[in-house]
């Protein structure tokens, strides 16, 4: 087994921050959404929690932020300029998770210390973090001071508007929550990507990886 | 010198002293004259020749319609009224002194009596009576009314008090009208403050002003006009309530101040970039006449209903841009005058944010009318939770009571299906694994087999 130095500090403090952000931000936002079904904690104190969490976490996102337009590895991610190799690639992916992973055959992608997201990663991880979750954060603190922000919300359509859309990445996430964990188990021990994640090092085996995380 | 500067000062103290007991002098004396004035005899002998006849508590009038029209003017009250300086013929200038009593004049009615004498009101009190013009009792009025009041239904002309003495609240004018408003403002914190204590605690023209009135549930102003006065209150609900200016924005104080009222969500159009509120133009009856074409059932406005209204009204309007926002606020102008002690108001966010919230049980949609009454329309509750009213109610949203539904089935299914998706493909691996693992082990049995026999 090689050892290989994926992810940095900031990193990992960015990313653990971010994840155990996001899981109090999801089930504060369920208590607020659904303060008649869930009575775990009352509908103030859930509001004060949600709305400093997102402060917390838009701090956050900035360490992830500099740190990658700072440093050159901001090369994990960027994209395949080249649509067939893209595609290829990603279609490669796919049929590991599908079907190649079942049959034990080796994970196409092999990680390096600049190429540590497979082509699937990589888009998703773009999405994410350079559109839903910057959309997320703006919501967000349009939703925390509503009167005033009023003028920009009405640009935007309405609070009604601004809040589904809200509520629509919130269920994303939901998803994109447990998707995640899932997939994180799937190194070459379940628990391989979580200690990489928080000691930094990602155990690559000489022959072709077994899984990856999305 | 320091002498000198000590004498200084003793003279013009002295001095000082003698001027204020001048002035003493002068206010006793004025308020002798005051005093004074209270009394017939100090009218003019024209206005007391006038009292003579109309001093009389039985002298009457039949008037066309067949009302029996007192002629009875006091001249104690009179002489004690704010209009004791103003003599009859001031405001009687057409009477003819010759003819006046010996020959019958004709008067329809004693409403129409009063229609034609405001105007003189005006000679006087141009502010007050502009006030009145721009008010919604002077619209109705313009509009036909014959019940809403003209100067003299409020303000006895012969009999006419400071606005500054505190009288006995039943004395109010506006009572004789909002008979059942009066009774429930007499019965909450500020009627029994005020019976109590006076002037601490607000009447209805505090609140409504006396001649500007307008619709309470149109605009801003009644809220204003609570802040004049409980001039902190931004400050102390901020100590406690997140989001304080959308809820000062989107919620009436009796809504929370009056308990056990019902309360529902008015839905407000407002037009233009200002987004002021849309009000219907006279002759122009678009909102009413459209409100009632869209709701065939007459069970209230449903969604699609709601948003083809709004297109329409946009397209016709020039100024554009004609948005729903709702306010949540007290379903009679009765309930707003049943406020109670701050300790009673509402505190509970769950009282609005949860779904089903009693507030969001029933909704109307609202245009300012040409005299400036609300026009109303019902609509139906569930709009507040329809994915289809993301536009048309755009400007209005609670947490938890309006959340679209169809939001909440989307969570579950993507709650589920990720859930689902890794047990299906955690079962699958298992299952290759328990096969791979048994071909494995019956090619090793089988090549053990052949070692066996080689």
């Amino acid at each position: 087994m090689q050892k290989l130095y994926v992810n940095p500090l900031p990193v990992r403090i960015w990313h653990w921050t971010n994840a155990f952000g996001f899981v109090l931000l999801i089930a504060t936002g369920l208590q607020i959404r659904y303060a008649g079904l869930i009575q775990l904690v009352s509908f103030k104190t859930s509001v004060a929690v949600h709305n400093w969490i997102g402060f917390v976490l838009i701090g956050n996102f900035f360490i992830w932020l500099l740190f990658y337009l700072f440093t050159d590895k901001i090369k994990v991610y960027h994209p395949e300029l080249s649509p067939m190799k893209y595609f290829r690639a990603s279609f490669k992916q796919i049929q590991f998770y599908g079907y190649g992973i079942f049959r034990g055959d080796p994970n196409p992608h092999h990680v390096s210390v600049y190429r540590k997201f497979n082509p699937l990663q990589s888009m998703m991880y773009q999405i994410i973090m350079m559109l839903l979750v910057p959309i997320q954060f703006f919501t967000g603190v349009l939703l925390w001071d509503v009167a005033r922000f009023s003028a920009m919300i009405d640009t935007f359509g309405g609070v009604r508007v601004v809040d589904t859309i809200h509520v629509l990445l919130f269920i994303f996430f939901c998803g994109f929550i447990i998707v995640h964990v899932y997939l994180a188990t799937l190194g070459h021990t379940p628990l391989a990507h979580f200690k990489a994640m928080l000691t930094g090092y990602e155990e690559v085996e000489e022959e072709p990886a077994r899984g990856g995380s999305l | 010198m320091k002498g000198s500067s000590v004498m200084g000062a003793t003279i013009l103290s002295s001095r000082l002293r003698v001027l204020m007991l001048t002035g003493m002098a002068a206010l006793a004396l004025l308020g002798w004259r005051a005093d004074a004035r209270a009394d017939v005899s100090d009218l003019s002998e024209e206005d007391q020749a006038c009292l003579k006849c109309h001093d009389r508590p039985d002298l009457t009038k039949t008037l066309e319609n067949g009302e029996k029209f007192s002629l009875h003017i006091s001249g104690k009250a009179y002489a004690e009224s704010m209009h004791n300086e103003t003599s009859c013929e001031d405001c009687h200038d057409s009477i003819d002194a010759k003819t006046h009593g010996k020959k019958p004049s004709a008067i329809e009615s004693s409403r129409e009596y009063a229609l034609g004498m405001k105007d003189i009101c005006e000679d006087c009190h141009k502010k007050k009576f502009k006030e009145y013009g721009d008010s919604i009792h002077a619209a109705l009025i313009r509009d036909g009314s014959t019940k809403a009041p003209l100067c003299s239904n409020c303000h006895n002309p012969h009999t006419v008090q400071s606005s500054e003495k505190v009288r006995p609240i039943a004395d109010t004018p506006c009572a004789s009208c909002h008979k059942e408003i009066f009774q429930a403002y007499s019965k909450d914190v500020h009627g029994l403050e005020r019976t109590a204590k006076g002037k601490t605690a607000p009447i209805c023209a505090d609140c409504h002003q006396a001649h500007d009135v307008k619709a309470a549930s149109l605009g801003e102003g009644v809220r204003d006009t609570c802040l004049s006065c409980h001039e902190k209150a931004v400050e102390t609900h901020a100590n406690w309530l997140p989001n304080t200016q959308r809820h000062f924005d989107a919620i009436s104080c009796p809504a929370c101040h009056a308990p056990g009222a019902k309360r529902r969500v008015n839905l407000r159009l407002y037009e233009g970039v200002d987004q002021v509120q849309l009000s219907q133009k006279t002759g122009v009856p678009q909102f009413v006449k459209r409100a009632i074409a869209a709701d065939e059932g007459n069970l209230g406005l449903d969604e699609r209903a709601l948003w083809s209204l709004l297109k329409e009204m946009n397209e016709d309007n020039v100024a554009g841009n004609i948005r729903l926002r709702g306010r949540l606020e007290v379903s009679s102008a009765i309930e707003a005058h049943q406020l109670g002690e701050k300790s009673t108001a509402v505190k509970d966010c769950n009282t609005c944010h949860q779904s089903g919230a009693e507030p969001f049980q029933s909704v109307i949609v609202t245009v300012a009318g040409p005299d400036g009454r609300p026009l109303r329309h019902g609509i139906q509750k569930d709009v507040l939770i329809s994915a289809n009213s993301v536009n048309s109610v755009s400007g209005f949203y609670a947490i938890g009571s309006t959340r679209i539904r169809l939001l909440d089935y989307l969570l579950v299914l993507v709650v589920l299906g990720s859930i689902s998706v890794p047990i299906v493909h955690m079962t699958i691996r298992r299952l290759f694994r328990r096969a791979l693992e048994k071909r494995e082990a019956e090619k090793a049995a089988a090549a053990a087999r052949d070692r066996d026999q080689v």
